[in-house]
């Protein structure tokens, strides 16, 4: 049987070589993925994966099993180190990736191919969004940008970001719950 | 601004240190922003899956685990010290723990890449030129290798390319230098890719780089740009492609101050005659 990413987790705060190399093999290729969706430059997502799975091993990060999915606060702790990341390079100026000179791969483990099923979705309802609400998402969540940047950026009151993106937010996760049951109802 | 407007800051840890602290006080008494918090977590879990595949680069795995094994290593020694008064000796010489791999920085894949890139591309020659590492340095090819070339039939069908490897030099190091050095000139359809593999070089300062270069009659031209690791070991691959006929004459290496040398600024470390 499949061992649990939470076991694996426990061998390698343990500092158990073979359980961090699966919890590796697992999620190598979402978290560079997602820390380069962050990022937008190959050399940072890998240090990013570094870090994240540095900070496992030497157990500066604590997985609490009562605050939900493990892969949800590994994606977390990715995105926290993404933007720790940005944030240090800041006056380093290097290049940007283009993000076609990168190969799409297939994904194969089932966790790709689940990620991969999730994320088509999620890209078809960002896409329903308006504009406005497209950016400000972009802005807050894979660009971590500060309240007072998005409301500089967008053109919009300090105060009205945080209702704004809870209302684009609120209204995602709707267009992927209605999604979900039309597609629970379409395998029936 | 009210503490609950420091939420979305919170969240994309924006705040400075002592901000932080206090709002996550503040959380501890407010019901509302921990469940706003809570929300905010729920609203975003879904985004990471929507980032498009990306393939990790080459050999990233092995980068990341040796590093982290690494590092661990020697926190290790010093958190769980392994009782050390095993008195028992055997005939042998008390067994060493393997040596950890060295800690690389965020910048060495860059370096990796290049490694990468000429090994796989020259893979044979790499070999061969290892097969031949304890023979005499390669004497100078009796036969030009701008011999005409047999008559090329443009029609033919694409063919796979073969990689010839046309010259091999073992440079020889200048007087009071300690390295070694092999250049390879691989043909690879109508150019010519000249790999430089070297060891034993002193490590590189700032933004120092060794340069490779090709001379005809003393004029320089650049012939590859590489940095060594920390064991003073680098190569590089190089497609030779400069304007208009050429006989070079000497291939030598210098240590110049950055990667844009025109000319040589440096003394020349390792040479050899072409």
């Amino acid at each position: 049987m499949r061992v649990k990413d939470v076991d694996l987790f426990q061998r390698v705060q343990s500092q158990d070589e073979d359980a961090l190399e699966q919890l590796y093999d697992r999620y190598e290729k979402l978290l560079f993925s997602f820390s380069f969706k962050m990022t937008n430059n190959k050399f940072l997502a890998e240090e990013a994966v570094q870090d994240v799975f540095t900070k496992i091993w030497s157990k500066q990060r604590n997985f609490d099993e009562g605050k939900g999915k493990f892969s949800s606060w590994l994606l977390t702790v990715t995105r926290n180190t993404c933007i720790d990341l940005l944030r240090k390079k800041k006056d380093t100026p290097y290049e940007l990736e283009e993000r076609d000179s990168l190969n799409e791969t297939e994904p194969t483990p089932e966790e790709e191919l689940e990620w991969k099923e999730r994320g088509e979705e999620v890209r078809m309802a960002v896409g329903e969004l308006s504009q406005e609400q497209q950016e400000i998402i972009e802005l807050f969540y894979f660009k971590g940008m500060s309240q007072s940047s998005i409301a500089e950026k967008q053109d919009i009151p300090l105060g009205t970001v945080k209702g704004r993106l809870r209302l684009s937010l609120k209204h995602l996760k709707g267009i992927l719950k209605e999604k979900k049951e039309r597609g629970v109802r379409d395998d029936v | 601004m009210s503490k609950h407007d420091l939420l979305l800051d919170y969240f994309n840890g924006q705040l400075s240190e002592e901000e932080r602290k206090a709002f996550e006080e503040h959380l501890t008494e407010c019901a509302d922003c921990r469940e706003e918090l809570r929300e905010l977590e729920e609203l975003t879990e879904d985004l990471p899956f929507s980032s498009e595949p990306v393939a990790p680069p080459e050999g990233m795995k092995e980068r990341v685990l040796s590093n982290i094994t690494g590092t661990a290593g020697a926190s290790d020694a010093k958190d769980n010290p392994e009782p050390s008064d095993n008195t028992i000796t055997l005939g042998k010489e008390s067994q060493q723990p393997e040596p950890k791999r060295k800690k690389m920085s965020w910048y060495k894949p860059l370096m990796a890449a290049v490694l990468t890139l000429s090994l796989a591309g020259n893979g044979a020659a790499l070999i061969y030129m290892s097969n031949n590492e304890t023979t005499e340095p390669a004497p100078p090819q009796e036969t030009p290798p701008e011999e005409t070339p047999p008559e090329e039939t443009p029609e033919e069908t694409e063919q796979p390319t073969l990689d010839i490897v046309q010259q091999i030099h073992e440079l020889q190091p200048s007087e009071g230098v300690d390295a070694q050095a092999t250049a390879t000139m691989i043909e690879q359809s109508e150019n010519t890719n000249l790999v430089v593999q070297a060891s034993d070089l002193p490590p590189l300062e700032g933004e120092e780089t060794y340069q490779v270069w090709v001379l005809e009659d003393g004029t320089p031209f650049r012939a590859g740009t590489f940095v060594t690791n920390e064991q003073g070991v680098g190569a590089v691959s190089y497609l030779m492609e400069y304007e208009g006929e050429h006989q070079f004459d000497t291939l030598a290496i210098t240590r110049e101050p950055n990667a844009h040398s025109e000319v040589p600024q440096g003394d020349i470390l390792l040479s050899a005659p072409l």
